[in-house]
């Protein structure tokens, strides 16, 4: 187990709190200074190594950083997005509550990469060790010799911190753009950008906090190791969110592409009084859902989305039998019905309408024609709002029918059949 | 085993007699000898839990951890109530609590075992202490509670219930409670065990029946909502880890309902039905440690359980009244005890745990009364006492005159045979002076509560206790509660707790809280299936 579990994100090489001392003189700063070697080569190497995003998009790191490089102005900022908000995801607190030198070098490496001068920290401000932690490690950072030595480099970057509204929604990539601005944050329209046009007008990049933590060591290590990390086709680690029906709950950092199957029963040493497994919520619980029949499944990007699934954040939030899946999508419905920003008209009344008929259905009240109703807006409502809030919402509900459609018509006070 | 004296011989050693010196009494040692606190194995660590490593009695620890009666598979469908304050429980606690929350216009729900007034609070005979005599003080009283704990107690709470039982009393009063008044209309007071003034005011020997009815009429009429036969099953919570709400269990129609509250009161009392080491108790049938299995799985932090009272004068024979209480009153009207040689052997007015303890030496060492069937005991003087006072018992003990005539004995002729009952939970959960827990949104007030009471509890303390912090939680909700938005509620908890067990590789086969004795035979005389919970699955 030692073996493949927390080999480099969670090592405790990395995991120091806001040690300096301890971090140097584990691997701390070694990335950073073969970056300041080669700076030119820093996307290429990300490019090889097949970083992806790891907020849960998977979107390839490499063309969002090559993007920003490409872009001649001279104010341009990163938005270390550590919002984190999603029931059933804790990975970014963990990081960067215990690993804070990690963030920071990570970012650091981005900025060199992209050309940026702006570093923002924008972390939730309900994770209040996070704040602590992440000031007290940035100011030993802005006098450590690798700070100094990056300055001598011509590297001058100016870091904040930068508490988030606290809202879902704010997690949003455009969203968190309008928060740092000191705005609502209300999700912006797809065009432009944020790599053209983000915080005040400038290329703004945003990775989640586990991505950036992810580039010090590929250039620490090399794109290869960084590759053979992986299992199959996938590369690296990722972190793990357990939670739910299983005697240990947790954060596993593992091989990415591992199978549910060993992080549900060898890690989380299966389920808890030995029920039996019903569903998983997978990525949170914005997601489809997964069932027993897809155990074996590898966890990452591709194997997950090859089930009709997404592998999202990594949270893993499982559900034995003898949980009434209606109540469970009722209470996640009613998350995001609470967290809709409401600007966009499909997404506020939707979410509310929806949250609405699965609490008729739940405490027994609902009709067949509700169910009726839900199945219509499953259809109706996809695409219908600027971010993915609502269309988050529709995927668990309408995977939930898929699965458990007899649950919701047993619970139906009219039901014929 | 030591044969004590047979209850004909015994009985024959008596006479009632004006006065009897008490000779030279050791109370080296006593309680560690005799105390059923300090018996060999009473206590283990317990496993789980806010209180994992502390010490607790081997029967409260085993209900303690146990694993719950529900699943969230149960829950669905389940009716949905929301209301702004919900106490468990329909005593003197519970009821004070409502009371006083109401009048804040708060929306206020009291939810019971059984039914409103179904509680110790009507089994409580003695009084209230309240320092009113001219020579009396509440330092004193706060000196004695804390004398006779014999353990450190939380003396912020000390003094919040020493200073406010002035207002307790006026309260009371003013809900139309009666009192015992000299011909003046002054309150009577008398002394209790352990204390240094005269401070117990009483009704009769019916003191808490009283002021049950007194709060319990005040409840019906108010606009505070009751539900009846409806056990709480477990607690609610949210991913916070604050309390919000609970799941009640009908007892008419067998089905769960939820309550979303902003706050939660619990009152629901303390453990004498689980008749630890054997003992039995002056307590009400209800009285099964419910409340504190609900909040210890919540993480409410939870002192003092390896503490419980004995009273000393719980009738012995017959058996079929066993663990009725005589109120420590007629003690301190200057009742003797006696042992089967006729011979007194404590001073009646020590603090309870000494007086117990003592009575169980005497059976111990063979001058006890033996009679037959295991029943054991001492004499309380009752004809001495008539003897000294005429008619002091038609004045101002007729609950006793009634005790005597279901056994078939005169208490005014014949001496009644005694023996320490299980009376009293000394310790609890952890409160603050609003009577707030460590849990967001949880309040606990009453016997199920701890830290004032240390190891042994003083006459009068509890009555006071009970409408003291009950009142004060039920200002403190109410002024909080209503502008609170309400919260999720999950079961969730329940997930830490099974976790827990199953890390500690604990038995996961007995579920809690019990809500009735095992004798309470649900399995042939109710097809309640819930109830059926609490039994071992073979």
């Amino acid at each position: 187990m030692e073996k493949t579990l927390n080999q480099v994100l969670l090592h405790k090489n990395s995991r120091v709190g806001a040690d300096y001392t301890l971090w140097k003189n584990g691997w701390g700063g070694q990335g950073l200074k073969n970056a300041m070697e080669h700076p030119a080569d820093i996307i290429s190497m990300i490019r090889d190594a097949g970083l992806l995003g790891l907020g849960g998009s998977g979107f390839p790191t490499h063309i969002k950083w090559q993007a920003i490089a490409d872009q001649t102005n001279t104010e341009k900022y990163l938005i270390c997005n550590g919002n984190e908000d999603e029931p059933g995801t804790f990975k970014d607190r963990v990081l960067l509550e215990e690993t804070p030198f990690q963030v920071i070098e990570g970012a650091t490496i981005a900025a060199l990469a992209c050309g940026i001068n702006n570093v923002v920290f924008y972390i939730n401000p309900n994770l209040k060790t996070c704040h602590e932690v992440m000031q007290s490690a940035l100011a030993k950072w802005l006098t450590s010799e690798i700070h100094n030595h990056a300055l001598q480099q011509g590297l001058n970057l100016k870091y904040t911190i930068v508490a988030s509204s606290g809202h879902y929604i704010a997690g949003e990539e455009t969203a968190a753009i309008e928060s740092v601005e000191g705005k609502f944050p209300f999700p912006r329209g797809k065009e432009p950008r944020p790599t053209t046009s983000g915080v005040n007008g400038c290329p703004t990049l945003i990775n989640n906090i586990e991505t950036l933590c992810n580039a010090p060591h590929i250039l620490r290590n090399g794109v290869q190791w960084y590759r053979d990390l992986g299992i199959g086709e996938a590369n690296g680690t990722k972190i793990y969110c357990l939670s739910g029906d299983v005697l240990s709950p947790g954060v596993y950092e593992l091989p990415m592409g591992t199978p549910l199957t060993e992080l549900i029963f060898k890690y989380g040493q299966g389920m808890l009084v030995g029920k039996e497994l019903k569903a998983v919520f997978t990525g949170g619980p914005s997601n489809t859902i997964l069932t027993e029949k897809d155990l074996d499944v590898n966890l990452d990007f591709k194997s997950v989305s090859e089930r009709r699934s997404s592998l999202g954040t990594g949270a893993m939030i499982v559900v034995s039998r003898g949980t009434g899946i209606v109540k469970r999508v009722a209470q996640y419905v009613d998350f995001f019905a609470a967290e809709s920003c409401g600007q966009c008209p499909a997404c506020k009344t939707g979410t509310y309408y929806m949250s609405q008929l699965l609490g008729e259905i739940d405490t027994g009240a609902g009709k067949k024609a509700d169910l009726d109703s839900l199945v219509d807006l499953c259809n109706i409502l996809p695409g219908g709002g600027r971010c993915h809030l609502l269309d988050g919402a529709v995927k668990v509900v309408d995977s939930s029918l898929y699965h458990f459609l007899d649950e919701y018509k047993e619970a139906l006070s009219d039901d014929s059949n | 085993m030591t044969k004590n004296i047979s209850y004909q011989e015994a009985l024959a050693n008596y006479k009632a007699v004006s006065d009897r010196p008490l000779p030279e009494v050791n109370y080296e040692g006593l309680l560690e000898k005799y105390h059923p606190d300090y018996f060999k194995d009473a206590c283990v660590q317990l496993k789980i839990g806010a209180n994992k490593g502390d010490i607790c009695h081997i029967q409260l620890a085993e209900m303690l951890q146990t694993d719950a009666r529900i699943d969230e598979a149960d829950l669905a469908g389940a009716q949905v109530i929301e209301t702004d304050i919900l106490i468990i429980g329909g005593g003197g606690a519970g009821c004070a609590a409502a009371l006083t929350a109401a009048e804040t216009g708060a929306r206020v729900l009291i939810a019971t075992k059984l039914r409103l007034g179904d509680s110790n609070t009507v089994m409580a005979e003695g009084g209230v202490q309240v320092s009113i005599e001219k020579d009396d003080t509440p330092q004193q009283h706060y000196d004695d509670t804390l004398r006779s704990a014999d353990r450190p107690v939380d003396k912020k709470l000390v003094a919040e219930m020493v200073m406010s039982a002035p207002d307790v009393i006026r309260w009371l009063i003013q809900q139309g409670m009666q009192f015992d008044l000299d011909e003046y209309g002054d309150l009577l007071t008398r002394k209790a065990g352990g204390t240094t003034a005269p401070r117990v005011v009483y009704f009769k020997d019916y003191t808490g029946l009283e002021m049950m009815r007194v709060l319990k009429e005040a409840v019906r009429s108010s606009e505070i909502e009751v539900l009846d036969y409806v056990p709480t099953v477990e607690l609610l919570s949210d991913e916070d880890g604050h309390c919000t709400g609970a799941v009640l269990s009908s007892l008419e129609d067998n089905r769960y309902k939820l309550v979303k509250a902003k706050s939660v009161i619990i009152a629901t009392g303390g453990i004498g039905r689980l008749h630890l080491n054997g003992f039995p108790t002056s307590n009400h049938f209800g009285a099964t440690g419910d409340g504190l299995v609900l909040a210890y799985r919540l993480g409410a932090k939870l002192r003092d359980l390896d503490s419980f009272q004995y009273h000393p004068s719980g009738l012995a024979y017959p058996q079929h009244l066993s663990g009725t209480l005589i109120t420590e009153s007629v003690r301190s009207a200057g009742a003797y005890l006696l042992n089967a040689q006729g011979e007194r052997f404590v001073d009646e007015l020590q603090p309870r745990d000494k007086v117990a303890a003592a009575i169980m030496r005497e059976c111990a060492e063979g001058r006890g009364v033996d009679a037959g069937n295991g029943i054991k005991g001492i004499w309380i003087d009752t004809p001495g006492l008539e003897l000294n006072n005429p008619g002091i018992f038609d004045a101002r003990f007729p609950k006793l005159i009634k005790i005597g005539k279901k056994s078939g004995l005169d208490p005014r002729k014949q001496p009644l045979l005694i023996y320490p009952t299980l009376h009293y939970q000394n310790g609890g959960v952890i409160i603050d002076k609003h009577g707030q827990t460590n849990i967001p949104g949880l309040y606990c007030v009453g016997e199920v509560s701890g830290g004032i009471h240390g190891r042994n509890r003083l006459m009068g303390n509890s009555l006071l206790e009970i409408i003291s912090f009950g009142r004060r939680a039920g200002i403190h909700a109410a002024k909080y509660s209503p502008r609170k938005p309400f919260r999720k509620i999950s079961i969730e908890h329940l997930s830490r707790l099974r976790r827990e067990l199953m890390l500690a590789d604990m038995p996961m086969d007995s579920k809690g809280p019990i809500l009735f004795p095992a004798y309470a035979k649900f399995e042939t005389d109710s097809d309640y299936s819930g109830l059926h919970k609490n039994k071992k699955s073979k």
